[in-house]
């Protein structure tokens, strides 16, 4: 998974303005798409450059204040930076199915500059590289060409400033966190190109193809606090607690949510349920992703200074334990058998999504099958292997209803669906 | 052809008065029509000569020049479309030739002229709708304020930040500093933009206060538009007005990228006891500007209002004129004859008009070349070319605006046209309106760019939401007694009422 943004001030005054903090600010709000590493590229005539390996606030936050530059562009990922190609930068989410990946698709862009204007040869890099992305593009004059393919699964959005500047950010909360109000989203297929004087639009289609949304951008990637395609993310959530319960109800004492995705899924399994929501754990030290972690050894230490049981929450008590998705039950078994040691009673697991079977071919970070608990065991065994007294997934169903738009408009391979 | 009614003269040469010509022209009394404008607009051009009248290109803002080709052609009355003849005394010139004049003189204009002026005559004679502010001489004496931290009043934090004079719908800044971690970003710019609107308006040369700073709010616009005749109030529907250059409210500020207009006299967002008290806020400030002044008001105004949290309908600016887009609306709505409600304005008998607008939505679309608003230089020059023809079949009306006509037809760097479109709801307008934006092109292919969201579904959408928010919140203030209180603790000094203040200021 990856985080990316890009943003540019308007007009004759856009060289009042400094956009690093901006987008250092932005980028720490976009944090937990990609914690591997940290790129910015700014542009007042020349393009400058900085960041490396580690999180944002580590990498990023010396020298920040002294990088010139009225446009520019970020991203956080596991492993991609930015692909620079000449005058060209780029920020990419997704995976173009081209040879040589980013660095090729930048350098296909680069050379289409030569001859065509900043708005055509986007539209001719989504016309002729399929795959699943969106990317933001960077020249030193400051102009942003931003394209969404039209598959629509990697999201885009958009935000803007007063007179001043506007902005895209994979999320809308970064867009929030830079001061900006959202206001659109980029939508499938759709090309824009920001020059400082204008802003171009063209739409891109494949035949044959409808564009469709992430669902697991809901239930798990995105903060609950973005809109994504004009979809609260919160609202979702909520709406798969309240599922959840009529689908799986408990006999219990207490829910408690995972956090922090999965603490508006619980909100919502105790408003449908009527059992009242506790606050179960206290964190400590950055926010992790605990799913897209690295190595074994990395994932637990994140869960356990992410998960410290609140005893006096749980202690004599029947526990909902609320999760937003298992992948390898780490850190469930972790989380349950903590609980017990505090005192639990009984710990029935609610997982507000359906068993993940399928790696993502766009690139979420989602492991292969025989790393999927879910791919191969039951409910009840996965509730064996946890150590819980029950264990329910959401059904497919239930999760489609959740988002609340049809069906073949969600992308849902990684719970085992092709199309 | 040519009419052989009164001799009318109309100063300006934009859409809006291409608008003002036509609904002078529809009159059933056949005037002729006589115009002065800086570009020749072949709109405007059109209607004068079927009219039988004259057209002459002179610097507008000129009193004597423009007296002097009134009383050449004899005219009766003359209609005054832009702001800045107002400012320079034009009505005042045309008034001393015995020409009748529709349009405020300078005394009159300084509500719009000075935004300073403005505020504190609202403050002084107590007219709702008001916004805490502050004025400065040069940037200097601005910049601690402007650099003042975070945590200071919040007023002062989350600003507009205008050049005190109106400066043709340039330079206004609306910062919220609601991120300390931006601050030295915000502040900045803040002090770099304060410092150009001291350059800018020392440039015009009539006015010492040269910055203005005020209470950000927040809340949907919406221009009403009025005729006054120094004893009357006549208003018409109100008409929302966006600013920003491109979609989605993104980009600069501009004059006006689009206007749209009912269906009937409200917009879907805002209610008729809002209308009422906005008219009431319009009819306050003239009274006051002429008991101020002791002139009487004979011509447009306008208020160009928010509906806020703080306090409901309130004043962001007055306008001495119709406004540009939003005059085309109003003036293609109007049923009443144009000619009949200009000779009741003169003669001080609006109250005997019945004022009539249709009940359909319009849209209006402005069309602005690539450069618009921040590189005129780029945007100007570029020959353009409209097929009324499939306009007109499509429904919609052009009118011209910053174009000149000679050897052909080329842009002058503003908003070159504006598409009007008739719906019976705003979104059926609007597409209509969308639609006919392809029968007008710059034939050197240099982009021309407007806006497709003016008036759309998903833009009343979004109006109706805001003001949902503002307004439960102003109603809940208007229950408790709080409208438009604002309080701030500071420390070391405790609780005050920066509108108190204010008024202490005022009064020195
Ligand atoms: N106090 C305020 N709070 C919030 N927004 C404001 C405030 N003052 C101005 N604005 C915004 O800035 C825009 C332009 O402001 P204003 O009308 O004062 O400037 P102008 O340049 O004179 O415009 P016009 O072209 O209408 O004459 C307003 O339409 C509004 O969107």
């Amino acid at each position: 998974m990856t985080g990316i943004l890009g943003i540019g001030a308007f007009g004759s005054s856009r060289r009042n303005w400094s956009v690093a903090r901006f987008l250092y600010y932005g980028l720490l709000a976009l944090q937990h798409r990609g914690q591997e590493a940290v790129y910015i590229i700014t542009a007042d005539g020349d393009l400058h450059e900085a960041g490396g390996e580690g999180p944002v606030d580590y990498t990023l936050v010396k020298g920040v204040d002294d990088i010139p530059g009225y446009a520019g562009i970020g991203i956080v990922s596991p492993a991609e930076g930015i692909s620079i190609h000449g005058d060209v930068a780029l920020a990419g989410d997704g995976a173009p199915f081209l040879t040589g990946g980013w660095t090729s698709l930048t350098s296909k862009l680069s050379s289409l500059l030569n001859s065509s204007s900043p708005i055509d040869a986007s539209v001719k890099i989504l016309d002729e590289v399929p795959g699943a992305y969106s990317f933001i593009a960077l020249t030193s004059d400051g102009t942003l060409m931003i394209a969404r393919d039209p598959s629509g699964l990697r999201p885009l959005e958009v935000g803007s400033l007063g007179f001043d500047m506007g902005a895209v950010a994979s999320e809308s909360s970064a867009l929030e966190v830079m001061g900006m109000k959202h206001v659109a989203n980029v939508e499938p297929g759709e090309v824009v190109v920001m020059d400082g004087y204008s802003v171009e639009k063209a739409k891109v289609t494949r035949a044959g193809e409808r564009s469709r949304l992430c669902s697991f951008e809901y239930v798990y990637m995105a903060r609950h606090d973005s809109i994504m395609d004009w979809l609260p993310v919160y609202r979702v959530r909520v709406r798969i607690g309240e599922v959840l319960a009529e689908e799986a109800p408990a006999e219990a004492d207490a829910v408690i949510g995972v956090p922090e995705t999965a603490v508006p899924i619980a909100a919502g399994y105790s408003k449908a349920s009527g059992i009242p929501l506790e606050i179960g754990f206290a964190s400590t030290g950055r926010r992790t992703r605990t799913a897209i972690k690295g190595s074994g050894i990395d994932r637990l230490i994140g869960v356990q200074l992410k998960l410290n049981p609140v005893e006096a929450a749980v202690e004599d008590r029947d526990v909902v334990l609320v999760d937003d998705s298992v992948v390898r039950g780490t850190t469930l078994r972790n989380v349950v058998w903590a609980l017990k040691r505090n005192g639990a009673r009984r710990v029935h697991v609610r997982i507000g999504s359906p068993p993940l079977r399928a790696p993502c071919p766009y690139n979420s970070s989602i492991p292969e099958p025989d790393e999927l608990i879910g791919s191969s065991l039951s409910e009840d065994q996965i509730a064996e292997v946890v150590g819980a007294d029950s264990l329910r997934f959401l059904s497919l169903d239930g999760l489609i209803r959740s988002i609340g738009v049809p069906m073949d408009s969600l992308c849902l391979r990684c719970w085992g669906v092709r199309g | 052809m040519g009419g052989e009614g009164m001799k009318i003269l109309v100063v300006g040469g934009g859409s809006r008065e291409h608008a003002i010509a036509e609904a002078i022209a529809r009159s059933s009394s056949t005037p002729r029509i006589f115009s002065v404008s800086e570009n020749r607009n072949p709109g405007i051009r059109r209607i004068v000569e079927e009219s039988g009248g004259e057209y002459a290109l002179a610097p507008i803002s000129d009193p004597g020049k423009v007296a002097e080709l009134a009383s050449r052609w004899g005219v009766e009355i003359a209609v005054i479309g832009p702001e800045e003849p107002g400012f320079h005394g034009v009505a005042d010139s045309l008034r001393d030739e015995d020409v009748a004049v529709v349009g405020a003189v300078r005394k009159l204009a300084v509500m719009e002229m000075s935004k300073a002026e403005m505020r504190r005559m609202q403050w002084r004679n107590g007219v709702p709708g008001r916004l805490l502010f502050k004025t400065y001489h040069s940037f200097e004496e601005a910049m601690d304020d402007l650099r003042s931290q975070p945590d200071a009043p919040t007023w002062t934090q989350n600003v507009a930040l205008k050049p005190a004079r109106q400066a043709g719908g340039k330079g206004v800044k609306v910062i919220e500093d609601g991120q300390a971690y931006l601050h030295r970003e915000k502040a900045e710019f803040k002090v770099k933009h304060a410092e150009w609107i001291d350059r800018y308006i020392s440039g015009y040369g009539d006015l010492e206060e040269r910055i203005l700073v005020e209470e950000k709010v927040w809340g949907p616009e919406y221009t009403l538009q009025c005729f006054s005749d120094g004893y009357t109030i006549s208003c018409g529907p109100l008409v929302q007005d966006n600013k920003n250059a491109f979609e989605h409210c993104m980009g600069p500020e501009t004059g006006g990228m689009g206007s749209y207009a009912g269906p009937g006299p409200l917009l879907p967002f805002i209610t008729r006891e809002e209308y009422d008290r906005s008219v009431e806020i319009v009819k306050k400030m003239v009274d006051a500007v002429q008991r101020e002044s002791g002139e009487r008001y004979v011509g447009f105004v306008a208020g160009q209002m928010m509906l806020t949290e703080l306090e409901g309908p309130t004043l962001i600016e007055m306008y001495s004129r119709l406004g540009d887009p939003e005059g085309v609306n109003l003036l293609a709505l109007l049923e009443t004859d144009f000619v009949d409600l200009l000779e009741a304005m003169i003669d001080g008998k609006l109250s005997s008009v019945e004022l009539k607008f249709s009940e359909e939505a319009t849209v209006v679309k402005a069309l602005a070349p690539k450069g618009y608003p921040d590189d005129r230089r780029a945007a100007g020059g570029h020959p353009i070319m409209a097929d009324e023809g499939a306009m007109t079949l499509d429904g919609c009306k052009l009118y011209w605006g910053s174009v000149h006509e000679e050897d052909g037809l080329y842009t002058t760097g503003s908003r070159a046209a504006e598409i009007l479109a008739f719906g019976s709801n705003l979104p059926e307008a609007s597409e209509i309106a969308e639609r006919c934006t392809g029968a007008i092109r710059l034939l050197d292919g240099w982009g021309l760019y407007h806006r497709s969201d003016i008036g759309s579904k998903h833009m009343l959408e979004r109006m109706d939401e805001l003001a949902d928010r503002a307004r439960a919140l102003y109603k809940y203030r208007e229950e408790r007694g709080t409208l438009g209180k604002r309080k701030d603790w500071i420390p070391g000094l405790g609780l005050v009422d920066p509108a108190q203040e204010l008024e202490r200021r005022l009064r020195g």
